[in-house]
C-alpha cells in the first residue's frame, strides 16, 4: 500500500518530468484560449497601419528621395549598383542578351553549349561535359533557353562574386578564432534568415533589378561558403601542419604549400554549396527583378498558370542537375589526375585540344549559321510540354480533387484551425506567457527570456496576429516534417537499402530551389494555407531525414549489439537506443527542421497562405504598404530567432561546418 | 675479447657528459604550463600537487617541470615515460612548436626561446630537424616532395633540392618509391619517409618523437635498426622519445625518465638497470633483461674465501650476456679487469642469479 507521502512524491516526480509539464501546460493554454476566445487578438486588416509600420514608411519615402542626393547613395551604394549590374550584364551580354540592335549575344546557342561542355570537360571529365550537354539541351528543347541562360548567368555571376568575398573570409575565420569569433553571429543568423525577408530592404537600397538580386544572392550564398570553407581548413590534420611549422615554413608558406592544398577537396564541395544556393536564390530573386527562370515560375503563380511554371520548373531542376554535377564532379576528377599514367594524361591533353578546336568552330558556326545562332523553333517542345501538364493537372484536379480537397478541408478543420485558434485567436499575453514559458522548460532559461522579448517587440511593432498564423502553419509543418524525418531517418539509418534507395529523394530535394516546388503543390491544392505547409513539409523532409539517419547510424556498433545480445526487440533497440543515443541529430532535425519550414511556409504568402509572407510580398508590391512589408520581414526574423533558441535545446552551441548544406554527394 | 658488433656504435659515442666541452643542446629549469596564468604556477609549491587535484584548483597542467639536462654532440639522448608524461611537450619546446612557459634551451650556443620568428625559421630550416609519431606526411606531396619541403621552403631551386631528396631517399632505402604518394606506403615506409625529410636538411640535431610507436613490432625493430645504423654513419645528435623502456635501452647513450612532467632519473642504461632512483623507475626496468644491459663490473664482487677464481680475465665494460658462455665454461669465477686493476670476480651463480632476476 502506498501511503499519501509516496502518492505526493510519485506526483512530484511524474511533474519534474518534461514532457507532463509540456502536456499539461498546452492542456492549461487550450482551455484557457477557448475561454478567452477572440479578445485581444490584435488582429489587423492589411491595408492598416502601426506606430512602427508607419514610421518604416516614412523611412522608405525618405529613403528613396536620397537615393539621387544623398552621399551614401551617390558614393557607396550606386556605384556598387552599377558596378554588380556591369559585370553580370557583361556575362549576360555574351550568352543571352543580344546588344541592341542584333540578332543574338555573342555567341549564339551552340557556341555557349560548346563553351560549357569545354569547361566542365576541363575540370571534370567527358563522361560528365556529355551529361550537362544532354542537360542543357534538355532546357533548349523546353523552350527556355534564354531564360535558362539568364539564370545561368546571374547564378555565375553571383557565386563568382561570393566566392571572391567568401572564400578568403573562409580562410581566414579557419585561421584565426578570433575572426571566426567576429563572424559567427552573422553566420547564425544567416542560417535562420529566411529568404524572403532581405529582398525589400535590398530593393529599397539598390532599386528592383540585377543588382539588388545579385546582392541578395550573395548575401545568402556568401554565408555557405564561409562556413565549409572555414570548416575546410579547421578540420585538417594536425601533424602535417605541425611538421610543416617545424621545417620553417612561414604562415604563408603553410597556407599555401599545406593548408590550402589540403583542404582543396572540402572547399570544391564548398563551392558546389555555394554554386546550388545561388542558383536556388536566383530563381527566387525573381520577386525583386533577377532575369531568368524565376520569371515565368513567378508569373505562373501569380495568374495560377501551372503549365508554363511547370515547364519553368523542370528547366531549373535541370539546371540544378548540372551545376551539381559538373561541381561534385570536379572534386572527382582532382583526385583522379593523381593516379593517371602518362598515357592517360597524354590522351586527355590531345582530347581537350581536340574539344577546344571543336568549340572554336562551335563558336564561329554560331556566329554566322542561322541554325547555330538561334534556336530553330522546330526544337521548341515546351508548349507541348506545358499543355500536357496543365492536361495532367486538370485531370487531377477534376478527377482526383474530392481526395486532394478532401485532405485539405480535413486538415484545415481538424488540425489548422484549432491551433490557429490557440495561437492567434486568443489574447495576446496569455500566448506570450504561454509560448515563453514552453521555451523555457524546453531550451532552457535563456530560450525563455529570448521568448518574452521578441515576442514582446512583435507585439509592439503590431504585427503580432499575422505572425501567430505564420507560427501555426510553421508549427503545424515541423510536426509533419518530424514525424516524416524521423520515421524515414531511422529506417535509412538501420538500413543501407533504404538509405541508397532515398539516397536520389535527398539529394534533389536539397539541390532544388524551393521555389519550383510552390507550382505542382498550388496546382494540386489551390491557394490555400494547407499548400504552403505541404511545400514546408517537402523542402525540409530531406534535411530532417538526412541529419537523423546520420545520427541513428552514428550510434557505435557495440551500443546495439549489447542491446541485441540482451534480448531486445528491434522496436526496444529502436526506442531504447538507437533515439536516445542519437539526441543531439534529433534536436539539430528538429531546429533545422524548423527553420526550412518557416523559410518556405513564408513564400507559402504568395500563394493564399496569408500570414507573414503575405504582407512581405504586398509590400513588395504597392509602396503604400512598404512600410509593413519591411515589419513583416522583421517580424519573421524575431520569429525565427525564436524557434532557434528553443530548438537548439539549451544553449547548446551549433557545431560549426556543413550542418545546412550537409555535402549532398 | 672485442666488443660485439651491436654494440660498436654506441660504444663509440659513449661519453662522460661532464667531460665534453660543449653540448650542443643545454635546457636549464624548463617549465611548460598548460592553462590560465601559466606563469604563476611556475616554481610554486601548488606545482607539486597531483595532476588532477591541481586541473580542479587551478585549472591547469604542469607539462613539463622544471627540467634541465646535456646533450652532447654526437649523442643519443633517449626520454622515456608513460603517456602524458610530458614527452612530447618537453621536445615541442625544445623546437619551440610549444613555447615553454619558463627556462633556457640552448641549442648550439643559441637560446631558443629568446630568438625572434625568422631565425627560428631559419634554425628550423638548417640546424635542426623533427620526424613525428604520426609522420605528419603531406597528403597532397609525392615522397620528393615531401622530402624536399623544408629546402624548398628555404628558397632551393627544384633540381637543387631533388638532388638532395634523391639522396637522403637512397640513404633510407625508399628507391623507387620517389613518386608515390604517402597514403600508397606502408605505416615503416611513411616513416621513413619522415626520417629522410629530416635528414634532407644535413640538421646538426634531430628530434624524434615516438617514431616507431604505430608501428608493427617486427617493423618497429627493422626502424630501430636503420636509426643505429643512420647514427652510426652519420653521428647526428638526436634526442628520441619514446614509451618503450626496451627501445630507449636499446638506442640511448643516455636515457631520462619522466613522469609527470619531471625527469626523476638520468643516466646510461646500465646505470638505470643497475641503479633505480625509486620504485618507480625499477617498475619500469623489471621487464628488462638486466644481463643484456649490465655489465661485468657493475656486478663484479670481490673473491669470497676459499674460493678460487679461474685464469680468465675479461674487460669490466662487457655486457653480461656477451660473457656467458666465457663464464660458465671457465672453472670457477673469473675475474673482471678495468685495464690494468682488479674489479673482482663474476661466478657462474652470479649470472645465473642476474638472469632470474633475484639480483634486484
Ligand atoms: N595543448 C595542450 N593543452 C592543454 N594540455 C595539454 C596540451 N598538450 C598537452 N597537454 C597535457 O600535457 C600533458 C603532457 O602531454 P604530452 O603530450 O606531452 O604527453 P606525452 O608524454 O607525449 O604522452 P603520449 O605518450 O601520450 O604522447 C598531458 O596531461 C596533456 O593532457
Ligand atoms: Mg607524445
Amino acid at each position: 500500500m502506498t501511503s499519501p507521502a509516496d502518492g505526493r512524491q510519485r506526483w512530484l516526480t511524474l511533474l519534474g518530468r518534461r514532457w507532463v509539464l509540456i502536456v499539461l501546460l498546452v492542456v492549461v493554454w487550450w482551455v484557457l484560449a477557448t475561454l478567452l476566445r477572440g479578445i485581444h487578438t490584435l488582429s489587423l486588416s492589411t491595408a492598416t497601419d502601426t506606430w512602427f509600420t508607419a514610421l518604416l514608411r516614412e523611412l522608405t519615402a525618405v529613403i528613396r528621395g536620397n537615393r539621387t542626393e544623398s552621399p551614401v547613395f551617390i558614393y557607396l551604394f550606386n556605384p556598387i549598383r552599377v558596378g554588380i549590374e556591369g559585370f553580370i550584364d557583361s556575362i549576360r551580354a555574351v550568352i543571352s542578351v543580344p546588344a541592341p540592335g542584333n540578332l543574338i549575344p555573342l555567341m549564339g546557342w551552340l557556341g555557349t553549349l560548346a563553351v560549357i561542355a569545354l569547361i566542365v570537360y576541363a575540370t571534370s571529365n567527358l563522361r560528365t561535359a556529355a551529361l550537362c550537354t544532354a542537360l542543357l539541351l534538355g532546357c533548349l528543347v523546353l523552350g527556355m533557353w534564354t531564360y535558362t541562360l539568364d539564370t545561368l548567368a546571374m547564378t555565375l555571376g553571383a557565386v563568382a562574386l561570393s566566392l571572391a568575398i567568401g572564400l578568403p573570409l573562409g580562410v581566414w575565420a579557419g585561421l584565426s578564432d578570433r575572426v571566426m569569433a567576429a563572424l559567427r553571429p552573422g553566420l547564425d543568423l544567416a542560417q535562420i534568415l529566411p529568404t524572403l525577408v532581405y529582398l525589400a530592404p535590398l530593393a529599397l537600397v539598390f532599386l528592383i533589378g540585377v543588382a539588388s538580386a545579385t546582392i541578395a544572392t550573395m548575401v545568402y550564398s556568401i554565408p555557405i561558403c564561409i562556413r565549409i570553407t572555414a570548416h575546410a581548413i579547421r578540420s585538417l590534420r594536425a601533424s602535417p601542419l605541425e611538421a610543416a611549422t617545424a621545417m620553417g615554413s612561414t604562415r604563408w608558406q603553410l597556407l599555401t604549400k599545406v593548408q590550402l592544398p589540403m583542404a582543396r577537396r572540402t572547399i570544391i564541395l564548398g563551392i558546389n554549396q555555394t554554386t546550388l544556393a545561388a542558383l536556388s536564390f536566383v530563381v527566387i530573386a525573381a520577386l525583386i527583378g533577377a532575369p531568368g527562370l524565376g520569371k515565368p515560375v513567378v508569373e505562373a503563380l501569380i495568374i495560377r498558370d501551372v503549365g508554363d511554371g511547370i515547364v519553368a520548373g523542370i528547366a531549373v531542376v535541370l539546371l540544378a542537375i548540372m551545376l551539381d554535377r559538373a561541381t561534385t564532379a570536379a572534386v572527382v576528377h582532382t583526385d583522379e589526375v593523381l593516379d593517371m599514367t602518362e598515357h592517360q594524361r597524354r590522351l586527355r591533353r590531345i582530347g581537350l585540344v581536340v574539344a577546344g578546336l571543336a568549340t572554336i568552330a562551335a563558336i564561329i558556326a554560331s556566329r554566322y549559321l542561322m541554325w547555330a545562332a538561334v534556336v530553330p523553333e522546330r526544337l521548341d517542345i515546351g508548349e507541348q510540354v506545358g499543355r500536357i501538364a496543365g492536361t495532367v493537372v486538370t485531370w487531377i484536379t477534376t478527377n482526383l480533387g474530392f481526395a486532394t480537397t478532401g485532405l485539405n478541408e480535413f486538415i484545415t478543420v481538424t488540425v489548422l484551425n484549432p491551433v490557429e485558434g490557440i495561437l492567434a485567436n486568443a489574447p495576446w499575453y496569455l500566448t506570450v506567457i504561454m509560448i515563453s514559458v514552453l521555451a523555457a522548460i524546453i531550451g532552457g532559461r535563456t530560450a525563455g527570456l529570448v521568448a518574452v522579448c521578441l515576442l514582446t517587440a512583435i507585439v509592439v511593432i503590431g504585427l503580432w496576429n499575422d505572425t501567430m498564423i505564420t507560427l501555426a502553419q510553421v508549427l503545424l509543418a515541423t510536426v509533419v516534417v518530424m514525424v516524416v524525418g524521423v520515421v524515414l531517418g531511422v529506417l535509412a539509418g538501420r538500413s543501407t537499402r533504404v538509405e541508397r534507395a532515398l539516397k536520389p529523394l535527398l539529394d534533389a530535394g536539397q539541390t532544388l530551389p524551393a521555389f519550383v516546388y510552390l507550382v505542382p503543390v498550388l496546382a494540386l491544392f489551390g491557394p490555400t494555407r494547407f499548400a504552403s505547409i505541404v511545400c514546408g513539409v517537402f523542402y525540409a523532409a530531406p534535411v530532417v531525414v538526412r541529419v537523423v539517419a546520420d545520427g541513428v547510424r552514428g550510434v557505435p556498433a557495440e551500443m546495439v549489439e549489447a542491446a541485441t545480445s540482451a534480448g531486445s526487440t528491434r522496436t526496444q533497440i529502436i526506442t531504447k537506443v538507437q533515439l536516445p543515443a542519437s539526441r543531439r541529430s534529433l534536436m539539430l532535425g528538429a531546429n533545422q527542421g524548423l527553420i526550412f519550414v518557416l523559410a518556405v511556409v513564408v513564400i507559402g504568402g504568395f500563394v493564399g497562405a496569408g500570414g507573414l509572407g503575405y504582407l512581405v510580398i504586398v509590400g513588395q508590391s504597392k509602396p503604400e504598404l512598404a512600410g509593413k512589408g519591411l515589419a513583416a520581414g522583421l517580424a519573421i526574423v524575431l520569429l525565427g530567432i525564436v524557434l532557434d533558441r528553443i530548438a537548439q535545446s539549451g544553449g547548446r552551441s551549433r557545431p560549426t561546418g556543413q550542418d545546412r548544406w550537409a555535402p549532398g554527394h | 675479447m672485442p666488443l660485439p658488433a651491436a654494440r660498436d656504435w654506441r660504444a663509440a659515442s659513449v661519453h662522460n657528459p661532464s667531460m665534453s666541452a660543449a653540448p650542443t643542446i643545454r635546457v636549464e629549469g624548463l617549465w611548460k604550463v598548460f592553462g590560465p596564468h601559466p606563469q604563476r604556477l611556475v616554481g610554486s609549491p601548488d606545482a607539486d600537487l597531483s595532476r588532477s587535484e591541481l586541473r580542479t584548483r587551478t585549472g591547469c597542467t604542469v607539462a613539463v617541470k622544471d627540467v634541465t639536462f646535456d646533450v652532447a654532440a654526437g649523442e643519443v639522448f633517449v626520454v622515456m615515460g608513460l603517456s602524458g608524461s610530458g614527452k612530447s611537450t618537453l621536445v615541442r619546446c625544445l623546437t619551440r612548436l610549444v613555447d615553454p612557459t619558463a627556462g633556457r634551451v640552448w641549442l648550439g650556443g643559441e637560446d631558443i626561446v629568446a630568438v625572434g620568428s625568422s631565425r627560428l625559421r631559419h634554425l628550423r630550416r638548417t640546424k635542426f630537424s623533427m620526424v613525428f609519431q604520426h609522420f605528419g606526411l603531406l597528403p597532397h606531396r609525392r615522397v620528393i616532395d615531401n622530402i624536399a619541403y623544408a629546402l624548398e621552403v628555404n628558397g632551393a631551386a627544384r633540381d637543387v633540392r631533388h638532388a638532395r631528396a634523391h639522396e637522403v631517399i637512397a640513404l633510407v632505402g625508399l628507391q623507387g618509391y620517389e613518386q608515390a604518394f604517402p597514403e600508397q606506403l606502408s605505416g615503416g615506409m611513411q616513416q621513413r619517409v619522415g626520417l629522410a625529410r629530416a635528414l634532407a636538411v644535413d640538421p646538426e640535431v634531430l628530434f624524434l618523437d615516438e617514431p616507431f610507436s604505430a608501428l608493427d613490432p617486427l617493423i618497429r625493430r627493422d626502424m630501430q635498426t636503420e636509426v643505429r645504423r643512420l647514427h652510426r654513419d652519420l653521428g647526428k645528435t638526436m634526442v628520441f622519445i619514446t614509451h618503450d623502456l626496451a627501445e630507449a635501452m636499446k638506442l640511448g647513450d643516455r636515457v631520462a625518465i619522466m613522469r609527470d612532467g619531471a625527469i626523476v632519473q638520468i643516466g646510461t642504461p646500465e646505470e638505470i638497470i643497475a641503479h633505480p632512483v625509486d620504485d618507480y623507475v625499477a617498475d619500469f626496468t623489471r621487464d628488462i633483461p638486466a644481463s643484456h644491459v649490465l655489465s661485468l663490473g657493475t656486478i663484479a664482487r670481490p673473491l669470497a674465501t676459499g674460493e678460487q677464481a679461474a685464469e680468465v680475465a675479461l674487460p669490466a665494460a662487457t655486457i653480461v650476456r656477451d660473457a656467458t658462455a666465457t663464464i660458465l665454461a671457465a672453472d670457477g669465477p673469473i675475474r673482471v679487469v678495468d685495464g690494468t686493476t682488479e674489479k673482482g670476480v663474476v661466478g657462474a651463480t652470479d649470472v645465473l642469479r642476474l638472469i632470474s632476476g633475484e639480483h634486484r
